[in-house]
């Protein structure tokens, strides 16, 4: 989780990672960092992020994508 | 028959309402679903067969699907760890296949009737230009309505249930409903299937607050279409039709009405379709959300026609930025200049795809594909300059977040829409850059002061356009605000209710653009 927190804030600094629940719905995240988020969480965390995931309820939030981080490596 | 005209509001729609009522519970979706083809067939006749050959096929298909999905499922609970991978697999072509078919078999439907005549006629000018002596007939047919609309919530329940985010459903009727629902049929929202169906099939009586307010927010719908839309309409279309006479100020007021009648005309009937499908305790999600305080372009995508951008993102932006082409492509970008770069460049490819469909899904024309590529050039100079910009900001101590700031970025995308919306709106490309070329280069106030006023506008329809304009913007900025207007006027006694719902009537019917020396639009995204 704290990696993430890491690369969130790499990409997006002006966002309470710990508090904020609207990342998407909020416009904090637009396509274009959700494609750079994609990229580095496939790459540090080894899993790969299909498109059906890529709905609002998996980003709104760092828990939520943490969350999904790890259904995946649990499916794999 | 239109969402607009007195024979869907005012008789139509009562005898469905009254009709839904009357009936038991259980048969309350068959009714809707009846009268989705009875309103279809008024539009479009025999064409009805392939709003029905669609459904079939989605649903037939959607069951292949879940079939396989199960005995993939069932298989692979036998199986070890190793082996799940391949039969995965295995199973993923199959449903693929079922997919990539059932999506060409609907396409071909959309392709025919929208796209095959300008196909032919971009060939032609091929074959005449490299001299040969070849011609394709062309050939006039009408479209089956809302094809546009209901092809893509086809695809997305389809692709949707490829993908296991929902499950198809077994009742074929319930599908049948879902494409061909009355109110959204024609012109949109594009809905998706898990956000509708159960309450379409619910069969849940009509409520005397969901009239109230249904029928509200339908007059509200044709409030913005006859006092503003039909008013501007006759300026609107003298200035494109005889553009070389103006001057440029004139002009771009032309564009510029242009502009607030596409958005009064097509929110308008957003209003009507959210309004009627609320009397049936359905709700559907808004499809503009105030999209003139949009900061930039990609931010006004996502606030106007929200359902159409939602499709693009979730089914073609997303799988093309992340299909593994595109990522094999741009994997040695992304080791030599970082995730933000190759992140840039997955984006501008898949924005291409979008945009090239985007503009051909508004039409097959030649306009419709300028729109389309000027949005994505917009967009990626957006995305290219944005770090920029944030860094010029920095160092010149300018607030980003200041109301200044923001006024200036949202008048900068407003102009840049009016620009986009005279492409869209002209008949071809002649005379979309005619236009803005004279905007430009022929700025005469002189010419602006005696024309203005003989485009079939006196002084008192601009007084009525600017003051129906005011309500439409203090509306706006209160919903921006998150102030739902409707629940503050429901808590106030009942005397005032009636007598503001009377003042709406009343202000239609006294300033709605009826009779002679106006023109009334036609549903413009009904085409599509």
């Amino acid at each position: 989780m704290k990696k993430l927190i890491e690369i969130l804030e790499e990409l997006q600094p002006d966002v309470d990672y710990e508090t904020c629940e609207d990342l998407v719905d909020g416009r904090y995240l637009d396509s274009l960092t959700i494609l750079s988020l994609i990229s580095e969480i496939e790459e540090e965390f080894d899993v790969q992020i299909p498109t059906v995931e890529i709905v609002p309820a998996n980003f709104n939030s760092a828990a939520s994508i943490w969350a999904l981080i790890e259904k995946l490596q649990e499916e794999m | 028959m239109t969402y607009f005209g007195i024979r869907y509001v005012f008789l139509f729609l009562p005898i469905v309402v009254l009709l839904y009522n009357f009936v038991p519970k259980k048969i309350k979706p068959l009714l809707l679903l009846i009268a989705s083809y009875v309103f279809f067939y008024i539009k479009s006749k025999k064409l009805i067969v392939f709003l029905i050959l669609s459904s079939l096929s989605i649903y037939l298909a959607g069951l292949m699907i879940k079939k396989i999905i199960h005995k993939r499922d069932e298989i692979i609970r036998e199986v070890t760890k190793e082996e799940k991978k391949s039969i995965k697999e295995k199973f993923k072509n199959k449903k693929k296949l079922v997919l990539v078919l059932t999506i060409v078999f609907n396409v071909a439907f959309l392709f025919y009737f929208k796209y095959l005549n300008f196909f032919f006629k971009v060939l032609n000018g091929i074959f005449s230009v490299s001299g040969l002596d070849m011609t394709l007939k062309l050939f006039k047919h009408l479209a089956p309505i809302g094809i546009s609309f209901y092809t893509l919530q086809a695809i997305s329940y389809l692709v949707d249930v490829y993908n296991e985010k929902i499950e198809a459903d077994e009742n074929p009727l319930k599908v049948m409903l879902y494409l061909a629902f009355f109110p959204t049929v024609m012109e949109g929202p594009i809905t998706r299937f898990n956000d509708v169906k159960d309450k379409i099939w619910a069969g849940c009586k009509v409520k005397y607050q969901n009239l109230c307010f249904g029928y509200q927010r339908i007059m509200f719908g044709l409030f913005k279409k006859y006092v503003i839309a039909d008013r501007l309409n006759i300026f609107v279309k003298l200035t494109f039709k005889h553009y070389m006479d103006y001057s440029g100020i004139t002009l771009a007021l032309g564009a510029i009405f242009y502009t607030i009648l596409l958005y009064m005309e097509f929110s308008g009937t957003m209003d009507i379709v959210i309004g009627t499908a609320e009397i049936f305790d359905i709700k559907i999600k808004e499809n503009f959300k105030q999209p003139f305080l949009s900061k930039n372009i990609s931010e006004f995508w996502s606030r106007w026609h929200i359902s159409l951008g939602l499709w693009f993102k979730d089914y073609i932006f997303y799988p093309v930025s992340l299909s593994k082409g595109v990522k094999n492509l741009t994997s040695n970008i992304r080791k030599k200049w970082g995730n933000k770069v190759s992140s840039l460049i997955m984006g501008a490819i898949a924005l291409f795809a979008v945009w090239s469909l985007n503009g051909l899904w508004h039409g097959a024309g030649y306009t419709f594909i300028v729109f389309g590529y000027y949005h994505f050039i917009l967009i990626l100079l957006g995305n290219i300059f944005e770090p920029t910009i944030v860094k010029v900001c920095e160092k010149n101590n300018i607030d980003r977040k200041s109301g200044f700031y923001k006024t200036i970025q949202i008048i900068k995308t407003t102009i840049l829409v009016f620009i986009g919306e005279l492409i869209f709106r002209a008949p071809n490309l002649t005379v979309a850059f005619g236009m803005l070329k004279r905007i430009f280069t022929k700025f005469s106030l002189n010419g602006f002061k005696t024309e203005v006023l003989t485009l079939g506008l006196d002084i008192s329809d601009f007084i009525i356009v600017l003051l129906a304009l005011v309500v439409i913007i203090i509306i706006s900025l209160l919903r921006e605000k998150d102030i739902n207007i409707r629940e503050k006027i429901s808590t106030k006694p009942i005397v005032f209710r009636w007598a503001l719902f009377y003042a709406l009537i009343i202000a239609i019917i006294l300033f709605g653009a009826f009779g002679p020396g106006y023109a009334p639009v036609d549903p413009i995204y009904a085409d599509f």
